[in-house]
C-alpha cells in the first residue's frame, strides 16, 4: 500500500524539481577586468554554436588560446540554437552560469544586465578604448544599455531574401523594388508552378524575422523603441496590425499553407534544389548557398510603398558575448575574448565559417566571396539594425508574438487578435519591470 | 534489548526517510512556496503574490487547453494501452502459434525499448509534409486530400503525437498482458472449451476477469504517464502552433525557461501534483476496497 503513495509523491516531484531553483542574486556587477599578470585558471564558456558548420572554428580559436596560454584552462560548451534559450536560463536559475556566455541583442541581453549578470565592459571595449576601437561602432551599440557598452560583438548578421537568379529569368521576373512588386512577382513565379518563397516556421523565429522587418517599415521608430522596452511596451500603433496584414498576404501570395509544420532547414533545401526562387536568411548563412551550384544575389525585403516607418531599417544584429558580472576570473575572459576578436581570428572566421566580423576591416576578396562584400557593404548602408523581434521584447511579448503568428498562420488568428495577445504580454511585462 | 532493537530499526530506516524528506517533500512544500511568488531566474528578489499566478493559470485559455490535451492523452492512451493491448496480448497467446507468438512479442515490444527522442525525430519525418512517408501513402492510396501538415496544424499536431505515443507503448503494456494471462490456469481454458465457449466467450468470462489487477496497473500507469507526458511534445512539435498541442508539462518548461515566468511555473507544477497525486490516491482506495472485498 505504502508503495503506491511513494510512488504518487515521487511522480509530483520530478515535475516539482523542475520549476524549482533559486533566484539570481542581482548584486551590482564589479568584475575585475584588468589583465591578469600571469595568465592561469580555467575558463568556462557556453555558445549557441553548435552546428558542425560552424562549431570547429570556435574549438580551433579554444585550442590557439590554449596552446598560447598553457597554464589557461577554457571548458567550451556549444549549444544548438533553440536549446540555448533555455540552457542559459537554467545555468542562470541554479547559479552556474559561464565566465562567458553568449547573447542576443536587445532584452535578451539586457536582461543579464540588469540581474548584474553582465560586467559592465565599458572601460575596456567602449569606443574610445584600443580594443573597442577595432569594431564598427554600430556593432559596439547592439549591445549598450543605459549609455554602457555590455558585450563583445561576435558577427554581423542581416536578414536577406535571397533568389534563385535562374529561376528568376526564366520566369521573366525582374527582381522586386517594392512589397507591391513582390507580391506580383511570387504570383507570376506561382503560375509558372514555382513556389516563390521557401519558408519553414516550425519553432516560430522563421516568421518573426519577416515581422521584425515589417514593423520596422510601418511604424515610426520612436514608437517602436517605446514599445520593445519592457518597462513602456504599449504596442497600441495601427501599424502593427498593417504588419500582421502584410505578412499574412505575403504567405497567401508567396509561401505555403505547410510552413507550420516545416522546419527552417527543410525550406532551405528546397531553395537549393531550385524548387523554390526565394529563401528568406540572415547572412551567417550566406555560405551554404556559396557552398552550393546556385547562381543567386540577395535583396532586402522590400518596403511597402509609402511605409511610415524607416525604410532603411536592416533585420538583422550583431550577435555576442558577455562577461558573467559575478565572474572571478573575468579580467582572462576579457584577454579570451580580445584574442578571439584579433583581427588575424576575425579574418579566419569568415574565411573558414563565412561570417561577417564586427572587427574593421577582416573582410577581404581573400577571405570572402562577391555577395559576402556585398551584405557587409549592404549593412553599412543601413540606417539602423530593427533587431529580432524575439531578443528585443520582453521574452512574454516575444511568447505572445511568437505564438500568434503561428495561430495566423494556420489560420485560427486574425491580425487583430494576435495583438490583442501581444497587448496583454506587454501590460503585464510592464508590470513586472515597472 | 526492545530499546536496542527500536534503535536498530530506525539505523536502517533513517537514511530512506532523510532521503525521502529532502529530494521528495522538501521540493513539494518548496514548490507550493514558491507557487505564491512572481519571480524567475534573473529577478533578484521574488515578489510575494499571494494566489495570483492560480488566478491568471485558471484564466488562461492555454491552461485549459494543456489540460484538455493531457485529458485526450489519456483517453486515448486507455483505449489502446488498457484495451487494444489485451485483446492483442490475448490474440497472441490463444490463437498464434508457439513460434510466431515469441517474434511478434518482440517486434511489438522493440518500439518501447527505443529512446523516446529518437521516435520523436523518427515520426517528425514520417509526418513531414513535404517527404513524409504518411503523406506519400495517402497520395499513393488515392487519399490525397487527407494529406496535410501532420506537426504544423492545429487541428492535428496533439493528435498526431498521441498516435506516436501509442505506437510506442502497445507493445509494451501488451507484454505485460501477456504475462498475466500466462499465470491464468489452463484448466479454466479447458474447462470453457468442453461447455462449448468460443473465443470471445472465453475472453470476456476468462481472461478479462482474470487479469483484472494487471488491468488496475496499466490503467494507473497509462493515467499518470498522460499527466506527465513531456518528451513527445516537446521534440516533435514543442506545444506549437499557437500552443494548440501545449500539455502541462511543456506549457511549464516554456513559461519557466522560455518565458521567464517562474511562480506560474511552480504554479503549473502544483496542479500536475494535485492531479497525480489524486489518481494515486483513488487508485489507493479502489485497491485496498477490492482487497477487503476478496
Amino acid at each position: 500500500m505504502n508503495t503506491h503513495r511513494w510512488t504518487a509523491l515521487l511522480l509530483g516531484t520530478a515535475l516539482v524539481t523542475a520549476g524549482c531553483g533559486g533566484g539570481s542574486a542581482g548584486a551590482p556587477a564589479k568584475a575585475d577586468l584588468s589583465a591578469p599578470k600571469d595568465k592561469s585558471g580555467t575558463l568556462t564558456m557556453v555558445t549557441k554554436f553548435a552546428d558542425p558548420k560552424y562549431a570547429p572554428y570556435f574549438e580551433k580559436v579554444v585550442a590557439a588560446y590554449k596552446a598560447a596560454n598553457p597554464k589557461v584552462d577554457i571548458k567550451l560548451e556549444q549549444v544548438g540554437d533553440q536549446p540555448y534559450k533555455d540552457k542559459i536560463r537554467v545555468l542562470t536559475a541554479s547559479k552556474d552560469l559561464p565566465d562567458i556566455y553568449f547573447s542576443w541583442a536587445g532584452d535578451f541581453a539586457n536582461k543579464f544586465v540588469r540581474a548584474g549578470l553582465a560586467a559592465d565592459l565599458t572601460g575596456v571595449i567602449g569606443p574610445d578604448t584600443p580594443w573597442g576601437s577595432t569594431f564598427a561602432p554600430a556593432a559596439l551599440k547592439a549591445f549598450q544599455y543605459n549609455g554602457k557598452y555590455y558585450g563583445m560583438p561576435v558577427d554581423l548578421d542581416g536578414k536577406y531574401l535571397a533568389y534563385n537568379k535562374a529561376v528568376f529569368t526564366k520566369a521573366g521576373v525582374r527582381v522586386p523594388k517594392t512589397f507591391e512588386e513582390l507580391l506580383s512577382a511570387c504570383d507570376t513565379l506561382k503560375s509558372g508552378g514555382v513556389q516563390p518563397i521557401a519558408f519553414g516556421n516550425q519553432y516560430g523565429w522563421a516568421a518573426i524575422h519577416f515581422i521584425t522587418q515589417l514593423n520596422a517599415y510601418d511604424v515610426a521608430p520612436k514608437t517602436l523603441e517605446t514599445d520593445y522596452a519592457p518597462a513602456t511596451g504599449a504596442f497600441t500603433d495601427p501599424g502593427y496590425v498593417t504588419a500582421l496584414k502584410q505578412f499574412g498576404d505575403l504567405v497567401s501570395r508567396c509561401g505555403t499553407k505547410d510552413a507550420n509544420g516545416l522546419s527552417h532547414e527543410t525550406a532551405q533545401a528546397q531553395f537549393l534544389s531550385g524548387k523554390a526562387a526565394m529563401h528568406y536568411l540572415e547572412s551567417v548563412e550566406f555560405d551554404v548557398l556559396d557552398k552550393s551550384e546556385l547562381d543567386w544575389s540577395f535583396l532586402r525585403l522590400p518596403a511597402p510603398a509609402g511605409a511610415p516607418g524607416d525604410t532603411n531599417a536592416l533585420t538583422g544584429a550583431p550577435d555576442g558575448f558577455l562577461v558573467n558580472g559575478q565572474s572571478k576570473n573575468a579580467g582572462l575572459a576579457v584577454d579570451f575574448l580580445k584574442f578571439l576578436s584579433s583581427k588575424e581570428n576575425a579574418a579566419t572566421m569568415t574565411k573558414d565559417i563565412g561570417w561577417l566580423s564586427p572587427v574593421k576591416d577582416s573582410a577581404t576578396s581573400a577571405n570572402s566571396y562577391p555577395q559576402l562584400t556585398d551584405a557587409l557593404q549592404d549593412i553599412g548602408e543601413a540606417g539602423s539594425f530593427a533587431i529580432w523581434l524575439d531578443t528585443i521584447t520582453n521574452a512574454e511579448v516575444a511568447g505572445a508574438y511568437l505564438s500568434g503568428v503561428e495561430g495566423m498562420l494556420s489560420g485560427s488568428r486574425a491580425p487583430e487578435q494576435v495583438m490583442a495577445g501581444v497587448q496583454k504580454a506587454a501590460a503585464k511585462a510592464k508590470k513586472e519591470v515597472g | 534489548m526492545t530499546v536496542l532493537r527500536r534503535w536498530r530499526t530506525w539505523a536502517w530506516v533513517l537514511p530512506a526517510v532523510v532521503l525521502l524528506l529532502v529530494f521528495v517533500y522538501y521540493p513539494i512544500a518548496d514548490n507550493l512556496r514558491l507557487s505564491l511568488f512572481s519571480w524567475n531566474a534573473f529577478s533578484p528578489e521574488p515578489r510575494f503574490v499571494g494566489l495570483d499566478n492560480y488566478a491568471e493559470a485558471f484564466g488562461d485559455p492555454v491552461f485549459w487547453r494543456a489540460l484538455g490535451n493531457n485529458a485526450a492523452y489519456a483517453v486515448v492512451s486507455l483505449v489502446f494501452q488498457g484495451g487494444l493491448s489485451l485483446v492483442l496480448a490475448a490474440l497472441l497467446e490463444e490463437l498464434v502459434g508457439r513460434r510466431t507468438r515469441g517474434l511478434l512479442r518482440t517486434l511489438y515490444f522493440i518500439p518501447a525499448a527505443m529512446s523516446i527522442t529518437v521516435v520523436g525525430v523518427l515520426f517528425s519525418f514520417l509526418y513531414n509534409p513535404r517527404y513524409g512517408l504518411l503523406n506519400e501513402a495517402l497520395n499513393g492510396l488515392g487519399l490525397g486530400h487527407l494529406a496535410r501538415a501532420w506537426l504544423g496544424e492545429e487541428g492535428s499536431a496533439i493528435w498526431s503525437v498521441i498516435a506516436m505515443s501509442q505506437w510506442q507503448s502497445v507493445g509494451y503494456t501488451a507484454v505485460l498482458f501477456v504475462v498475466a494471462i500466462q499465470r491464468i490456469p489452463r484448466e479454466y481454458y479447458e474447462a470453457a472449451k468442453v461447455d462449448g465457449g468460443g473465443p470471445v466467450r472465453t475472453f470476456f468470462s476468462i481472461t478479462l476477469p482474470m487479469v483484472r489487477e494487471m488491468t488496475t496497473l496499466v490503467v494507473i500507469l497509462t493515467i499518470s504517464g498522460a499527466f506527465l507526458v513531456f518528451n513527445e511534445v516537446m521534440v516533435m512539435t514543442a506545444g506549437g502552433p499557437d500552443n494548440s498541442s501545449q500539455v502541462l508539462g511543456t506549457w511549464l518548461y516554456r513559461k519557466a525557461f522560455m518565458e521567464d515566468d517562474m511562480g506560474y511555473a511552480a504554479t503549473v507544477a502544483t496542479v500536475i501534483f494535485v492531479i497525480t497525486f489524486a489518481i494515486a490516491a483513488g487508485q489507493l482506495a479502489v485497491s485496498r476496497r477490492r482487497r477487503y472485498d476478496s
